[in-house]
């Protein structure tokens, strides 16, 4: 039981931060943004190559990331995002441009980073071992404390400083925001690059302990979109719980219907869908969001 | 309207006369697969073009053309079906899924439909590989060609199997299908169900008050869109003669949604148009060898950036109506 | 052709071979073969090393004069399309293959896009070297799939029987991912497990291929105890993973997959955990590969920049279409021709030291030839690289 625990914890800290960038994007901008998961595949190679081929500390590679990442995000948002909602007359037309985003990363990635599966070598070896009760390696020990202080340092900078109170007055009612003298714009591509940069950070923390490959990027943006439903869309508490939520969903329904194998995700997703029916806002988001 | 009409004649004769003489011309059989391809891609994005039409994304018609694969080929297979017998069942199965799935979840609206849609056709694979029926992982393979379709003694379409050029066969029936939904479509839009829908995409609650019943106009509209899936696949299935679990996956459903995007969403023949560009698209660009993939995404970005109410807006003139 | 010019052309061609990749440019005639399979997409690595392969070897054969067929020098021109894991697009590429005139087309790779080409190659007229395991591609009245690698259900029996003659295995457990492939070959591998008189503990447990941490997925497999771990069908993304949580789990016994893996992927995913991890390979082990195949490697890094082992087992399917047209130049356009040699076909094995022999197999699993014979060369890990455990025939 306790090891159930662990390991959902454990995955629920590094889904709640990939949902968090994503519906950050979400709330600021009613971007769905299909390439999230190619950025945090993106980050992940960044940090393979600044780590495992240059040889340079792990933390020179996860800082690149974060800085590769939310310059990208900055520039997406800028000339791509901005004149698409400008001109296009229904909101859902940017699924295109994400969609075309993020098979434009794939591609990328392909070319510069190869095809294969690669991997950084453990950051702490060792394994702590309680008794054969919990069985939980260093490594993922480190990385899942990892993940939670940077969601709470994201909640601190949302909280506190000026850009976030600004970003989230957009969340609320961009036309408010805008008439109280928030630049709409300049919060705009803050708030995409920090949800990119978030991205490439997971990508980063990642990559030493499940690696990275190019096939990663859509199936991780997916798992990001069901978490952010489960949650609330565009709520920032939403999507942790909801990261959280789906961590301890896997890890407890792959133990209990391990016998029934095959239909372990289809009663998950099943289960998914049986509840947004019946709450089709999420457990925290604005309805008709 | 005359204009219209001469185009729409235009059109047809294209489509069944001067295609199947260039490619005898030109010797290039190989188009015939991809026109059908495109064809029968088209039917399935009209579907999604008709739930856009009330307001709703729609990434799920991979789920719906699985299913409408695997109905066809289960009723072939194991019931001893006729194929042409299974084409319209395999939609209604489809249309009538829908209506218990939609029920509930066509109250959703915006990104929360779109995405409960794209984990139905996740759940729609996961479950191809878990029911028995479907013959699991293995998929169903072997499946025979469509054999001839006779009424009253008369045969209105010869056996697949003894014709020379089954590709010409499957080509023909795909475009037909292909007009044939296109047409339902356009009644659909311009009759008075049609102006109720658009009612819906603008504003759901205003149309209620004023005394539209719209959960049955959007049960209806969601259950045509998802017989167009269902057709598809079935055709689908009867071309490749095997169906797997992956043969209609999340990527096809995102697909279809696409086609509809680039093609426009305010054009009864923007899918259509969209579906061609994309998928005949991705087959020019395979002359850029590893570097496809980046023109193809990089085309579409620019597109976007141009022309982000689809291509058919380009003939919009300005200031005119949507 | 014009035989005056040859000598010139042929330098020519040699400069412009090297320094392009492998266009082909010469006064030779052009034999084009086919690669249909997935080379973007999140199973890119499969057909990427695939295509690699042949591609490698074409511009090798190209840059020393040609193929000999019939006495007339051929130039190898390989046509790609990439088919996106997408059966209905790999329908699109044999289609295409067809209209060049192709009759020789490796691929696809997976078992849905083999069984979708299958009406397509038969009314052209193509035969092709798949790398699915569907039994039913294979038999009658299918005649025109040739399997282009040793299959699960034939290599699987082969390394269980071994462990349990050599390491006393007695309790085996199957994991497999949730999609066609790996379940069928688990399926299968279970099968022959029981056959063999093994204790099958689990073999229900699956994950999705998107799964990125395996500690919960493994958990209850190895609550179960095996001595052997099988990872059916695993791609070359997941295994270093799974080995790592399941040796971080506390697994102490073997895990084997009957799936081609990279050293330097499980060496970076997994470490020393991936020591004495067994795996099905081709024939570049140090003891049993021939100076041909120590030279492909080399070619293919120089082109590619970074060698993949599971080339290996793909560097076979081009060498066996090219020798067996050679054999029987009516083949050419003709693949009758090509399935009448097929049953008498045998050559010497050019990739493996000692007297291998290059031969169409299949008879016990299939009722026909319809397989190339590769050696079943079982590896295990051991510090970064493969170490041949032990060598098999199949039949």
């Amino acid at each position: 039981m306790e090891q159930i625990l662990a390991n959902g914890l454990y995955l629920g800290a590094q889904y709640a931060l990939i949902a968090l960038g994503l519906t950050l994007i979400f709330s600021l901008m009613n971007v769905l943004n299909f390439a999230h998961g190619q950025m945090y595949v993106f980050g992940g190679f960044v940090t393979y190559t600044v780590v495992a081929q240059w040889g340079l500390p792990f933390i020179v590679g996860l800082v690149s990331s974060a800085v590769i990442l939310a310059v990208m995000g900055a520039l997406i948002e800028k000339f791509l995002f901005r004149p698409v909602i400008r001109k296009s007359k229904r909101d859902e037309s940017t699924m295109l441009l994400a969609a075309g985003i993020a098979f434009f990363l794939d591609a990328v990635i392909l070319l510069l980073f190869g095809e294969k599966q690669r991997g950084v070598p453990k950051i702490v070896d060792g394994v702590f071992n309680w008794d054969m009760r919990l069985i939980m390696p260093y490594d993922r020990i480190l990385i899942g404390v990892l993940a939670i202080a940077l969601i709470v340092g994201f909640i601190a900078l949302m909280q506190y400083t000026k850009a976030g109170r600004a970003m989230r007055a957009l969340a609320q009612d961009r036309m408010a925001a805008q008439l109280m003298g928030v630049d709409v714009d300049r919060y705009s591509m803050i708030g995409f690059a920090l949800g990119a940069l978030l991205a490439g950070l997971v990508g980063g923390l990642l990559v030493t302990i499940t690696g990275i490959n190019l096939g990663m990027g859509g199936p991780t943006s997916i798992k990001a979109f069901m978490m952010i439903m489960i949650g609330g869309a565009g709520v920032i508490s939403g999507a942790i719980a909801g990261g959280f939520i789906l961590g301890m969903m896997e890890s407890i329904g792959l133990t209990v219907l391990a016998v029934y194998g095959d239909i372990t995700y289809l009663a998950i997703f099943a289960s998914l869908m049986v509840f947004l029916a019946f709450r089709p806002q999420g457990l925290m988001g604005k309805p008709w969001g | 309207m005359n204009k219209n009409l001469v185009g729409i004649a235009a059109f047809l004769l294209a489509v069944f006369v001067l295609v199947p003489v260039a490619i005898a011309a030109t010797g290039r059989w190989d188009l015939y697969y991809t026109l059908t391809s495109v064809a029968l891609l088209a039917i399935g994005s009209a579907g999604v073009w008709l739930t856009f039409y009330i307001g709703r994304i729609n990434i799920g018609q991979g789920a719906y053309a699985l299913m409408g694969g695997y109905v066809s080929a289960v009723l072939m297979t194991k019931a001893g079906f006729s194929f042409w017998a299974t084409l319209p069942l395999a939609g209604l199965f489809c249309a009538g899924i829908s209506v218990l799935i939609g029920l509930p979840i066509l109250r959703l609206r915006g990104v929360y439909f779109a995405m409960i849609t794209l984990v139905l056709t996740e759940v729609t694979r996961l479950a191809a590989l878990a029911l028995p029926v479907t013959n699991g992982a293995k998929g169903i393979t072997s499946i025979p060609l469509p054999g001839s379709l006779s009424v009253f003694g008369i045969t209105l379409i010869p056996d697949f199997a003894t014709m020379a050029n089954p590709k010409l066969g499957f080509y023909l029936l795909a475009a037909a299908l292909m007009v044939l939904s296109y047409v339902v479509l356009w009644r659909i839009v311009n009759s008075r169900p049609g102006h109720l829908c658009r009612s819906l995409q603008q504003n759901e609650e205003l149309a209620a008050s004023i005394g539209v019943n719209t959960a049955y106009l959007r049960v209806l509209t969601y259950a045509i869109s998802s017989f167009f899936g269902g057709l598809a696949g079935a055709v689908f299935v009867a071309i490749s003669q095997s169906i797997y679990p992956s043969s209609f996956a999340v990527a096809d459903s995102v697909n279809f949604m696409l086609y509809c995007f680039v093609g426009g969403l305010g054009y009864v023949t923007g899918p259509m148009l969209g579906t061609f560009v994309l998928y005949f698209g991705w087959d020019l660009l395979s002359i850029a060898k590893q570097y496809q993939l980046l023109v193809y995404s990089s085309l579409m970005i620019a597109m976007m950036l141009v022309l982000p109410n689809g291509l058919l807006s380009l003939f919009d003139r300005k200031g005119g109506k949507k | 052709m014009l035989r005056r010019t040859l000598l010139k052309t042929s330098a020519l061609a040699a400069v412009a071979s090297i320094a392009m990749l492998g266009t082909a440019f010469a006064e030779n005639p052009v034999l084009k073969i086919g690669f249909v399979g997935v080379t973007s997409g999140p199973a890119a690595a499969w057909g990427t090393s695939n295509q690699r392969s042949m591609e490698t070897r074409a511009a090798w054969i190209n840059e020393t004069g040609g193929y000999d067929i019939g006495g007339t020098m051929y130039d190898i021109e390989i046509v790609s399309f990439d088919d996106q894991k997408d059966p209905k697009r790999a329908i699109a590429g044999m289609e295409q293959m067809a209209q060049e005139g192709i009759h020789y087309v490796v691929g696809p790779n997976v078992d849905d896009g083999a069984a979708a080409v299958r009406p397509v190659a038969e009314q052209n007229g193509i035969m092709y070297f798949p790398y699915a395991f569907p039994k039913e591609l294979y038999t009658a009245p299918a005649s025109n799939a040739v399997l282009g690698m040793v299959a699960n259900y034939q290599s699987g029996p082969a390394i269980y029987k071994y462990l349990m003659e050599n390491n006393g295995v007695k309790k085996v457990a199957f994991i497999a991912g949730n999609e066609s492939d790996p379940l069928s070959q688990r399926d299968s591998g279970s099968a022959a497990a029981k056959a063999l008189g093994l204790e099958v503990v689990s073999d229900s447990v699956t994950y999705q291929m998107d799964t990125t941490d395996f500690t919960p997925v493994l958990l209850p497999v190895i609550q179960s105890a095996p001595d052997l771990l099988v990872l059916s069908g695993v791609s070359p993304a997941n295994a270093p993973q799974l080995i790592r949580s399941a040796r971080e789990l506390g697994y102490t016994g073997l895990i084997s997959t009957e799936t081609a893996q990279d050293a330097a992927v499980l060496q970076e995913g997994a470490g020393e955990l991936a020591n004495g991890f067994i795996s099905v390979g081709g024939a570049s082990t140090p003891e049993l590969a021939s100076d041909m195949m120590r030279e492909f490697v080399e070619r293919y890094t120089a082109m590619f920049g970074e060698y993949n082992d599971e080339s290996n087992t793909k560097v076979y399917a081009l060498e066996y279409i090219l020798a067996t047209i050679a054999a029987n130049p009516a083949a050419m356009t003709d693949v009758e021709a090509f399935k009448a040699t097929m049953d008498t076909f045998e050559a010497p094995n050019p990739y493996m030291v000692g007297d291998a022999k290059l031969k169409y197999v299949g008879t016990t699993s299939f009722g026909q030839k319809r397989q190339v014979s590769v050696p079943l060369v079982v590896n295990v890990f051991n510090n970064g690289a493969f170490e041949t455990m032990f060598v098999a025939q199949v039949d």
